[in-house]
C-alpha cells in the first residue's frame, strides 16, 4: 500500500496514445490493446440514430439527459444491477463512461481528500484524482489471488482524510470480479468509516464461469453512499457514440448534474436516441458478443498457458493481465518491441500502475483468426526477447 | 445512517456559487422559447446522408482524441476564412460542444496562470467552468453602452495589476457586440506588452453582418490566443454538441490530454455530420445571413414599439433588450421566454434568440402592455 500524488499522465495516458499512434502506421497491425470492441454498433441502433437525425435533430436535452433515456437506464439498472433509482432525479447521462468517471471523482473528493483505489487500475482514475487535487491511496492486488481487492487491506488503508473508495468490477485491467461477500464487507467498511463508494460497472454484462457481479448500491445501506457508473461502449459496441451514465442518491446526483453542465453541457441527442434503442431494443447482439468474448477468452488463456505465462484468471471484462516478469524487461519496452517488430499492440502494465512494469494487458477484442495470429506473433516477439538476453 | 462525509461534500458544492450558475439551454425547449444559445435551424438532408454513410460504414468506434483529421482541417480553414487567422489542423481540438471548449481552455490554460480576468458580463458557462476547480477571478469592468464588452482601459488595468490570462468574448454572448479593429489591435498590444494570454470566444462571429476582427488573426498574438468556436452555427447541429478550440501548438497537448481524461473523443456521428455541414455553410452563408437580417429587422421594430431599448450588438442571431421609457412591463413579459441577463451579470437585460417567432413575441408583449 502506498500513497501516490504522482501525476501519471506521462507514463499512463500519453504512453498509450504514443503506442496507438505508432500502431496506425502498420497496415497489418493486430490491436490487442485498446478497449474498443471489433464489432460495429448493431444495425438497429444505427437505424434509430438515423431516424433521430430526421425527426429529433433539434430537440432540447437537459444536461442530465433526455427523460425517455433516463427511464430506460433506470429500468436497466433495476433489471441488471437490482438498483432502484428515480429516473427524474437519480440518473445523469454522460459523454461515455469516461466523463462519468471524471464526474464521479469531482463529485466526491476535493483538494486534500484521499480515495482508496485497488491497484492496478484504469489510468484515468489517477488523472482525474490529480485534477481534483485529491490523493490516490493504493491497495495492491495480486495475480496469485486473481487480483482480489482484499477488504482487510482496504480497512487498513482508511485514514481521517479518506473520503471515498473506488470499486471497479469487473476490473480494468486485471479482469477480477469482486465477490458478493467481499462487496458486502467493503460496503460495511464504507458505512463504518463513512466513505462514499464509486462503483465502476462498465463490464458488468461480461462475467465468466460461475463468478457473480454484485452492485454495492443494490445492498442495504449501499445506495445512499454509492455512485454507480456504466456505459454502452463495451456492451453494445458503441465506443464512438460517447454514451454513459451515473446513478446514485438524489442529493449527490444534483451535484453531478451541475458538474456535468459545467464541463460539457449535454450529450448529443442523436447518441441519446441511439442509446435508447440499445437499451429498449433487441438484446441478441449483446448475447452474441458476450458469447464471442467467452470463446476468445478461452483461446487467449490457452495460448498464454502454452507460452508458460502467468496471469490472474479473467473473471469478467474483456482483458487478461499477464505477467511478463520472466523477460526481465520493463513492460513499456516489451510492448514497444512487440509493436515495432511484430506489429502487435498490447498495453504495458506500467500505464496502469507504476508498480506493474512486469505486466501486459491484452484484450479479446479481435476476431478469432486475428487473435490467433496476434498471439503467434507475440510468441515470436517473446522468443526474440528471451534469445537476446 | 446519515453520512457526514457526503454532507460535507454537498455543503462544499452547494456553497460554490460559480458552479451553481444557471446556464441558458443549448437549444430551444419549444417554439416560444427564445432563451437558447443557438437558433433553431433545419438539418440539411446532405448532413444526414453524410453521417448515415459513415455510421453504416462502421464509423461507430473511438476516433482520435482531438477529432477526425478532415474535420480539424475544415475547422481550421473555416476559422481562417472567418477571422483571418492562420491555423492548421494540428491547432484544432474538436469538443463536445461549446461548454466543453470553455472548460478545457479555462481549466488547462488557467493552470499556467495565477488568475484569470473575466468580464463582469459574460456567458454564465465561463463562471460555471471556473467553479469546477476554483480559480482566482479578476472581474473586468464592462461598458454597457458598448454592448457590455470590457473597456480597453479596464483590460489594461487588470494586466497592470498582474492578471496574465484574459477570457474575452467578441461578439458578446449577451449582446452580440464585437470589438472594432482598433480595439482588437489595442488588446493585442496590451497582451504583448504584458506577456499575457487570452481565451477568445469568437463563437458568434459567423453571425456578424460585415467584417469580423479576431484577436487570433493579429501577428502579435497567435502564440498567445486560444480561440473558441461553435463550429458552424445555424446548420441544425445545436443538439449534437459540437465545438472547437484553436490554439498555439504548444498549448494543445495539455488540453488534448485532459480531453482524453474527460471524454476520450467527441461523438463520431457528430463529427461526420459537421464535416458536411461545413461544406453547406460555405455555400449558403450569404443566404442565411440575409434571412437573419430580415428577422432581426422585424424584432427591432417590435422592440421599439414596445418601449424597449436595444443593447448595441452586431451579431444577427441575438438581441439584448433593456426597458426603455414605459417598457418595464414588456421586459418583464419577455423574461419568461428569453434568457435572463442576470445570469450573464446584467440583471436589467433580457436576451432573445432571433426568429420570426421572437419578433411575434415582442409584438405580443407590446399588445398585452397596451390592453
Amino acid at each position: 500500500m502506498s500513497k501516490n500524488n504522482q501525476k501519471q499522465e506521462d507514463q499512463g495516458t500519453n504512453l498509450l496514445y504514443k503506442l496507438i499512434g505508432e500502431a496506425r502506421g502498420y497496415d497489418d497491425v493486430i490491436v490487442m490493446g485498446r478497449g474498443d470492441p471489433d464489432f460495429d454498433t448493431p444495425p438497429h441502433i444505427v437505424a434509430a440514430a438515423e431516424e433521430a437525425m430526421i425527426h429529433r435533430h433539434a430537440e432540447y436535452t437537459p444536461p442530465a439527459g433526455l427523460p425517455p433515456l433516463r427511464e430506460a437506464i433506470a429500468e436497466r439498472v433495476k433489471r441488471v444491477n437490482n438498483i432502484d433509482v428515480d429516473p427524474a432525479t437519480e440518473v445523469v447521462v454522460t459523454n461515455g463512461g469516461q466523463e462519468a468517471l471524471f464526474l464521479m471523482v469531482l463529485a466526491t473528493v476535493g483538494p486534500g481528500d484521499e480515495m482508496i483505489v485497488p491497484e492496478p487500475n484504469y489510468n484515468t482514475y489517477a488523472d482525474s484524482l490529480d485534477f481534483a487535487g485529491a490523493t490516490k491511496v493504493e491497495v495492491q492486488t495480486w495475480p496469485h489471488e486473481d487480483f482480489r481487492a482484499d477488504p482487510a487491506l482496504v480497512r487498513a488503508a482508511v485514514t481521517e482524510r479518506t473520503r471515498a473508495l473506488l470499486l471497479v468490477s469487473p476490473n480494468n485491467p486485471c479482469a477480477s470480479v469482486i465477490s458478493p461477500a467481499d462487496t458486502r464487507e467493503l460496503l460495511d467498511i464504507a458505512i463504518k468509516r463513512d466513505l462514499m463508494i464509486l462503483s465502476d460497472e462498465i463490464y458488468d454484462l461480461f462475467v465468466y464461469d460461475d463468478f457473480v457481479h454484485t452492485s454495492p448500491a443494490s445492498l442495504p445501506g449501499g445506495k445512499e453512499r454509492t455512485l454507480t457508473l456504466n456505459a454502452l461502449s463495451k456492451s453494445y459496441s458503441m465506443t464512438g457514440w460517447r454514451l454513459g451514465w451515473i446513478t446514485g442518491p438524489a442529493d449527490l446526483m444534483a451535484r453531478v448534474a451541475e458538474l456535468k453542465a459545467a464541463i460539457s453541457g449535454g450529450v448529443s441527442v442523436i447518441s441519446q436516441y441511439a442509446g435508447l434503442a440499445a437499451l429498449t431494443g433487441p438484446q441478441e447482439p449483446v448475447e452474441m458478443m458476450a458469447a464471442a468474448y467467452k470463446r476468445r477468452r478461452r483461446l487467449v488463456l490457452d495460448a498464454l498457458d502454452a507460452m508458460g505465462m502467468a496471469y490472474g484468471l479473467p473473471q469478467g471484462g474483456q482483458f487478461v493481465f499477464a505477467d511478463i516478469g520472466f523477460t526481465g524487461m520493463d513492460s513499456a519496452e516489451v510492448a514497444q518491441r512487440m509493436l515495432t517488430e511484430q506489429h502487435v499492440l498490447a498495453y504495458p502494465g506500467s500505464a496502469f500502475s507504476k508498480d506493474r512494469k512486469d505486466y501486459l494487458r491484452m484484450t479479446f477484442l479481435q476476431p478469432e483468426d486475428k487473435l490467433i495470429e496476434g498471439l503467434e506473433r507475440m510468441k515470436v516477439a517473446m522468443q526474440g526477447i528471451m534469445a537476446g538476453r | 445512517m446519515p453520512s457526514a462525509s457526503k454532507a460535507f461534500m454537498l455543503s462544499w458544492h452547494n456553497a460554490n456559487r460559480a458552479l451553481n450558475t444557471p446556464l441558458p439551454a443549448q437549444t430551444a425547449r419549444h417554439g416560444a422559447d427564445f432563451s437558447a444559445d443557438e437558433i433553431i435551424s433545419p438539418l440539411d438532408e446532405r448532413v444526414i446522408a453524410s453521417a448515415s454513410e459513415a455510421m453504416e460504414a462502421g464509423q461507430t468506434h473511438y476516433v482520435d482524441v482531438p477529432g477526425i483529421g478532415p474535420l480539424r482541417e475544415a475547422l481550421a480553414d473555416y476559422l481562417n476564412r472567418a477571422g483571418g487567422s492562420a491555423y492548421e489542423a494540428g491547432n484544432i481540438i474538436v469538443t463536445a460542444g461549446m461548454q466543453e471548449a470553455r472548460f478545457l481552455t479555462i481549466q488547462k490554460i488557467g493552470e499556467l496562470f495565477d488568475s484569470i480576468g473575466v468580464p463582469a458580463v459574460a456567458h454564465p458557462g465561463a463562471r460555471k467552468a471556473l467553479g469546477v476547480r476554483r480559480r482566482n477571478i479578476v472581474s473586468l469592468p464592462v461598458d454597457s453602452a458598448r454592448g457590455y464588452l470590457p473597456a480597453i482601459d479596464g483590460i489594461a488595468a487588470a494586466l497592470a495589476e498582474g492578471c496574465r490570462l484574459l477570457y474575452l468574448e467578441s461578439p458578446s454572448r449577451l449582446s452580440g457586440a464585437a470589438y472594432t479593429a482598433d480595439e482588437v489591435a489595442a488588446i493585442s498590444q496590451l497582451v504583448g506588452e504584458h506577456d499575457a494570454a487570452v481565451i477568445w470566444d469568437q463563437g458568434l462571429a459567423p453571425w456578424i453582418d460585415g467584417d469580423y476582427n479576431s484577436l487570433a488573426a493579429l501577428e502579435s498574438t497567435p502564440t498567445r490566443v486560444a480561440a473558441l468556436s461553435d463550429g458552424w452555427p445555424g446548420m441544425g447541429l445545436s443538439s449534437w454538441f459540437l465545438g472547437a478550440i484553436a490554439a498555439p501548438a504548444d498549448w494543445i497537448p495539455a488540453m488534448q490530454s485532459q480531453k482524453q481524461i474527460m471524454a476520450i473523443c467527441t461523438a463520431t456521428a457528430t463529427q461526420y455530420a459537421a464535416l458536411e455541414a461545413g461544406q453547406i455553410y460555405n455555400e449558403r452563408r450569404d443566404e442565411r445571413l440575409a434571412q437573419m437580417r430580415r428577422q432581426r429587422e422585424g424584432a427591432l421594430h417590435a422592440a421599439a414599439a414596445a418601449g424597449l431599448e436595444v443593447v448595441a450588438g452586431a451579431a444577427l442571431n441575438i438581441l439584448a433588450l433593456r426597458a426603455g421609457a414605459g417598457g418595464e412591463a414588456a421586459l418583464a413579459k419577455l423574461r419568461e421566454s428569453g434568457a435572463d441577463g442576470a445570469h450573464f451579470g446584467a440583471p436589467d437585460t433580457v436576451r432573445l434568440t432571433i426568429s420570426n417567432a421572437a419578433a411575434a413575441a415582442l409584438r405580443d408583449a407590446t399588445e398585452k402592455e397596451t390592453e
